[in-house]
């Protein structure tokens, strides 16, 4: 009998300026191994017109009821690209602020938690990765 | 007062607010665009990402000019945000005033010329470029304060 992998839960987009995205991604490996259901969409290689046409279409494509599109600044163009991909579909979030701490958690946890419970756990974990370290 | 109008297919993003707004200090943006002004997400996302000590307004080209006409912000320091050349000839079309815009950002998409890094043009937009020159506006092209200006308009014609 061959055994089927499970479906990845929950996917993971990551988009930025620059070449952060593709970064963070290759940064997260190093630390947990090779990430599955994982995107990076970094904005020195599309324009605005094919992250929105990128985001649509891995998610469209995945095999996944869940998404997560983390965008580096509220507000800031990959934000609304973000918004503009995915508004009217189910089951998508965009969480702006991405930092590694977050994306840690997101590879490790993902798919222990109700959708709704996840994310306010990243927003969490983000918001509390940004401390005064006492020494 | 009118510190700067600016063309930006981005509108309020990290380049205008922190990199032209920590050197302007403005007391208030306009975006002044019809189908922001008709879009509930899209306006609050854009004031949403705008810092507190910023006012902001999205309004109609028609509104624009009408508040700017009535004195409404005669006693604050406005950037003006178009996204598109051709908002400029409209602001003109209904009676404002402007002898130079600065163009900021009109980004890369398929089929657009590349001008300059941050200027991409398709025919659209060369053509109201053309005709603001007509009209004797002067384009500066700066994507900062602090970057050296470029003259467009000879690159439109």
């Amino acid at each position: 009998m061959i055994e089927q992998k499970p479906a990845i839960h929950t996917i993971g987009i990551i988009v930025t300026h620059g070449d952060l995205a593709e970064e963070l991604c290759r940064t997260t490996e190093l630390i947990v191994g090779k990430l599955t259901g994982c995107y990076a969409i970094s904005g020195s290689d599309f324009c605005d017109e094919e992250v929105i046409g990128r985001i649509k279409e891995i998610i469209d494509q995945a095999r996944s009821s869940r998404a997560i599109v983390f965008v580096d600044y509220f507000g800031g163009s990959c934000c609304i690209n973000a918004v503009r991909a995915v508004r009217g579909l189910k089951g998508v979030k965009v969480i702006s602020g991405v930092n590694l701490p977050i994306l840690l958690d997101f590879i490790t946890k993902r798919d222990s938690f109700e959708f709704q419970e996840m994310v306010d756990h990243l927003i969490n974990r983000g918001k509390e990765s940004v401390r005064l370290i006492e020494f | 007062m009118i510190s700067l109008i600016r063309i930006d297919d981005r509108l309020i993003h990290a380049q205008v607010v922190i990199g032209w707004g920590r050197i302007l200090h403005p007391d208030r943006i306009i975006i002044a665009d019809d189908d922001v002004a008709a879009s509930d997400w899209e306006q609050s996302l854009y004031a949403a990402a705008t810092p507190p000590e910023i006012k902001v307004s999205i309004l109609t080209i028609e509104e624009t000019v009408r508040r700017l006409k009535g004195g409404v912000f005669d006693r604050e320091k406005i950037i003006i945000l178009l996204g598109h050349p051709r908002s400029v000839l409209g602001l003109m079309d209904l009676g404002l005033e402007v002898d130079t815009i600065n163009v900021g950002g009109l980004h890369y998409a398929k089929g657009k010329e590349k001008i300059l890094d941050h200027v991409y043009l398709d025919e659209g937009e060369k053509s109201a470029l053309r005709e603001l020159v007509k009209r004797g506006v002067t384009l500066e092209a700066k994507a900062l304060p602090e970057s050296e200006p470029i003259i467009l308009n000879s690159k439109v014609v």
